[in-house]
C-alpha cells in the first residue's frame, strides 16, 4: 500500500471512530445526564491537557492552570453578557487573555524550577481567586450569572446551544482540535526540545537549546488550551464564579494527566472519563469522591508510576512470557 | 492608626507564619523534600485538638500532645508509602502524591468532623494584656514564645549536633551518606514526622485565633510558603526574617490599604523578589 493510501485509510478509520463517539450519547439513552457527562468529560479533558503539556513534556507541576481555566470562563461570561459577543469572539478573547496571563506568569517564574515553580504558580492562583472574589466588576463572590446560549455562526448555518445535548458537537470538536494540537506539538521541534530539556539537559545545552525559552514557550502555549475549556464550561453552566479556582479542578487536572500514563496522547481523556464515571454514576458523596480522587492520584504515582497504560503493557508482557 | 499596635499585630502575625513554616523549612532545607499536604495537616492538627477538647473533654493543654502525636503518626504512614519516591528524590511525583494525600485528608476530615466551622477555645485567648492603648492576647504571647523556642531548638539541633550533621549529609547526597553507614530512609522518616508534628503543634497554638473549617487547607498556609520561598529555601534564619517582614507588611497593608487584598499584595512582593533574586533573599 502506498503512503498516501495508508494515510487515507487512517483518516477514514479516524472519521468512523469520531462518528461513533459522536452518536454514542444517543445510543446510551440520550438522557440529560448522559449528555452532560459526555460534554463535561470533553471539557475537563481539554482543561487537563493544559496541565498535562507542562507535566508530561516539561516535568513541572503547574498549580496555576486554574487561572487560565477560570480566565477563559470569565472572559466568555463578561463579553457574552455585557456586549453580546458571539462564541468566536469570546473564544478569541479567551485565548488572547490566557496568552497574556501566561506570558506574565511565565516570565516571573522563568528562573524558578520544581517546587518553587509549583508554589509560585499556586500562589498566583490564590491571588487570582482573591481578586475575582473581591472585585465587583467581575461579579465578586456571586460570579456572573445569566450567560446567554453559545452562538457560533458558520458559513451556511450556525451552531448554537445552551443544553448539554446542544453543546455536545461543540465540545467534541474542541476536544478533537485539542488532541490534534497536542499530537502536532509532540512532533514539533518545540515538543522534542521540551522533552530533551527535561530528560537530557546536558545534551539539550550541547545542541544550543535555551532551556528557559523552551519552558516559557511550552507554558505559554499550554494556557489557551485550559482557557478554551473554561470558555465552554461558562456556556454549559450559564454561570461563572470564583469556584472555578477550587482545588477540585487542580487535583482533577493532575489525576487525569497521570491516571492513564504520562505522555500518552489520549491519557487525559481516558483519565477524565474514568474519574467522571465514578463521580456521576458511583458517587460516594462529595467528601467520599474527594477521598477516592486523592487516593487514585497518590496511589497511581506510588504503585504504578507508568499509569494504567504501563500496567496494561506489564500485563501483556507477562502474558507473552507465560 | 496606632503604629505601635500595628507593630505588635505584625509581630504576632509573623510568629504565626514562622511557627507554621518551620516544619516545611526543615523538610526542604535539611532533606530537600516537599509536602503539599502541609495545609491539610495543619487543618487536621487543629481539628484533632478541637475534637479532643469538645468530645473527650480534655483541657486545652491536654489536647496539644494528642494532636501532635496523631498527626505525627499520619506523617509517618505517609512517609512509609512514599519511601521509594523519596530515595529516588522524585520531586515531581512527591509534589503530586502529597497533593493527593492532602485531598484525602480533607475529604476524610470532612466526613469525620463535618463541614461546620468550629473554634478551639484556648484559655489564653480570652485573657488580654493591655498597656494603655495597646492590646495583646495571652494566646499571642504563647505563639510568640513557642516560635522563639522552636526556632532556637531547630537551629541548635541542625547546626550544633550530630543528628543535625547526619540530616544535612543525607540532604546533600543520600547515596553517599548511605555509604558512610547512615540509614537515609530513617532520616527521611524522622524529618517527615518532625514536619507533620510541628505543623500540628503550630495549629494548636495558632488556630485558636480564628474559626477552623475542614476545607481550609493549602490556602490557609499559603503565606507560609511565601515565607519559605522568600527566606531562601530551607534557610532557618531566612524563614524567621521573611516571616517578620511579611507579618509587618501584612499588618500595615491591612490597616493602611485594604485587608481584602493583603494576600495579593504580599504575593506581588514575592514576585518582585523572585524576579530580582530567584533563590530567595538569603541566597549568597
Amino acid at each position: 500500500m502506498s503512503q498516501s493510501a495508508r494515510a487515507a485509510g487512517r483518516f477514514a478509520s479516524l472519521a468512523v471512530l469520531l462518528a461513533l463517539v459522536y452518536v454514542m450519547p444517543r445510543w446510551l439513552g440520550g438522557s440529560a445526564l448522559v449528555y452532560s457527562t459526555f460534554v463535561t468529560v470533553a471539557i475537563f479533558s481539554v482543561m487537563a491537557y493544559g496541565t498535562d503539556m507542562v507535566l508530561s513534556y516539561l516535568g513541572e507541576v503547574s498549580l496555576g492552570h486554574t487561572i487560565f481555566w477560570a480566565g477563559g470562563g470569565y472572559v466568555a461570561a463578561l463579553l457574552a453578557t455585557r456586549s453580546g459577543a458571539n462564541g468566536w469572539a469570546t473564544a478569541a478573547a479567551a485565548v488572547a487573555v490566557a496568552l497574556a496571563l501566561a506570558v506574565v506568569l511565565g516570565l516571573t517564574t522563568l528562573r524558578t524550577r520544581e517546587f518553587v515553580f509549583s508554589l509560585v504558580t499556586y500562589a498566583a492562583a490564590v491571588v487570582a481567586m482573591e481578586i475575582t472574589f473581591n472585585w465587583a466588576a467581575l461579579g465578586g463572590s456571586d460570579g456572573i450569572i445569566g450567560i446567554p446560549k453559545l452562538m457560533l455562526p458558520l458559513p451556511g448555518r450556525a451552531l448554537s446551544g445552551s443544553s448539554s445535548a446542544e453543546l455536545w458537537p461543540v465540545a467534541l470538536a474542541l476536544l478533537v482540535l485539542t488532541v490534534a494540537f497536542i499530537h502536532r506539538f509532540r512532533r514539533s521541534r518545540l515538543g522534542l526540545a521540551a522533552l530533551m530539556v527535561q530528560m537530557h539537559p546536558d545534551l539539550a545545552a550541547a545542541l544550543g537549546l535555551d532551556p528557559r525559552l523552551v519552558r516559557l514557550r511550552v507554558f505559554v502555549i499550554s494556557a489557551p488550551v485550559s482557557a478554551l475549556a473554561g470558555w465552554l464550561y461558562a456556556y454549559q453552566r450559564a454561570y461563572v464564579g470564583p469556584d472555578m479556582f477550587e482545588s477540585y479542578f487542580l487535583v482533577l487536572m493532575l489525576t487525569a494527566a497521570v491516571l492513564a500514563g504520562r505522555r500518552v496522547l489520549l491519557g487525559p481523556v481516558i483519565g477524565t472519563a474514568l474519574i467522571l464515571l465514578q463521580q456521576n454514576y458511583l458517587s460516594l458523596g462529595g467528601d467520599g469522591d474527594r477521598i477516592v480522587l486523592g487516593l487514585v492520584l497518590a496511589g497511581i504515582l506510588i504503585f504504578w508510576p507508568q499509569g494504567l497504560v504501563g500496567l496494561w503493557q506489564l500485563a501483556a508482557r507477562r502474558r507473552r512470557a507465560a | 492608626m496606632n503604629i505601635t499596635q500595628q507593630l505588635i499585630n505584625g509581630l504576632v502575625l509573623a510568629s504565626g507564619y514562622a511557627c507554621v513554616a518551620i516544619g516545611w523549612t526543615v523538610l526542604l532545607g535539611a532533606a530537600r523534600l516537599v509536602n503539599f499536604a502541609h495545609g491539610q495537616l495543619y487543618m487536621l492538627g487543629a481539628f484533632v485538638a478541637w475534637a479532643v477538647m469538645d468530645k473527650a473533654g480534655l483541657p486545652y493543654w491536654g489536647s496539644i500532645p494528642v494532636a501532635v502525636v496523631a498527626v505525627g503518626l499520619l506523617g509517618a504512614a505517609m512517609q512509609r508509602l512514599m519511601g521509594r519516591l523519596m530515595l529516588e528524590h522524585n520531586l515531581t511525583s512527591l509534589m503530586i502524591v502529597t497533593l493527593g494525600f492532602g485531598y484525602v485528608v480533607q475529604g476524610g476530615a470532612a466526613r469525620i468532623f463535618g463541614g461546620e466551622p468550629h473554634s478551639i477555645r484556648s484559655p489564653l485567648a480570652r485573657g488580654s494584656i493591655r498597656m494603655g492603648e495597646l492590646w495583646l492576647s495571652g494566646q499571642d504571647l504563647l505563639v510568640f514564645a513557642v516560635t522563639a523556642v522552636l526556632f532556637a531548638l531547630v537551629w541548635f539541633v541542625l547546626e550544633r549536633t550530630r543528628v543535625g550533621a547526619t540530616v544535612r549529609a543525607v540532604a546533600e547526597d543520600p547515596k553517599l551518606a548511605q555509604l558512610f553507614g547512615i540509614d537515609a530512609s530513617l532520616v527521611y522518616l524522622g524529618v517527615f514526622v518532625f514536619e507533620a508534628a510541628t505543623v500540628a503543634f503550630a495549629a494548636t497554638v495558632v488556630a485558636p485565633h480564628s474559626p477552623i473549617l475542614t476545607s481550609m487547607g493549602f490556602d490557609e498556609v499559603i503565606l507560609t510558603f511565601v515565607v519559605v520561598v522568600l527566606g531562601g529555601v530551607g534557610s532557618v534564619l531566612g524563614t524567621l526574617v521573611a516571616s517578620l517582614g511579611l507579618g509587618l507588611f501584612t499588618a500595615f497593608f491591612g490597616a493602611l490599604v485594604s485587608p481584602a487584598y493583603t494576600t495579593a499584595a504580599a504575593f506581588a512582593v514575592v514576585l518582585a523578589v523572585l524576579v530580582l533574586r530567584p533563590a530567595g533573599l538569603a541566597a549568597k
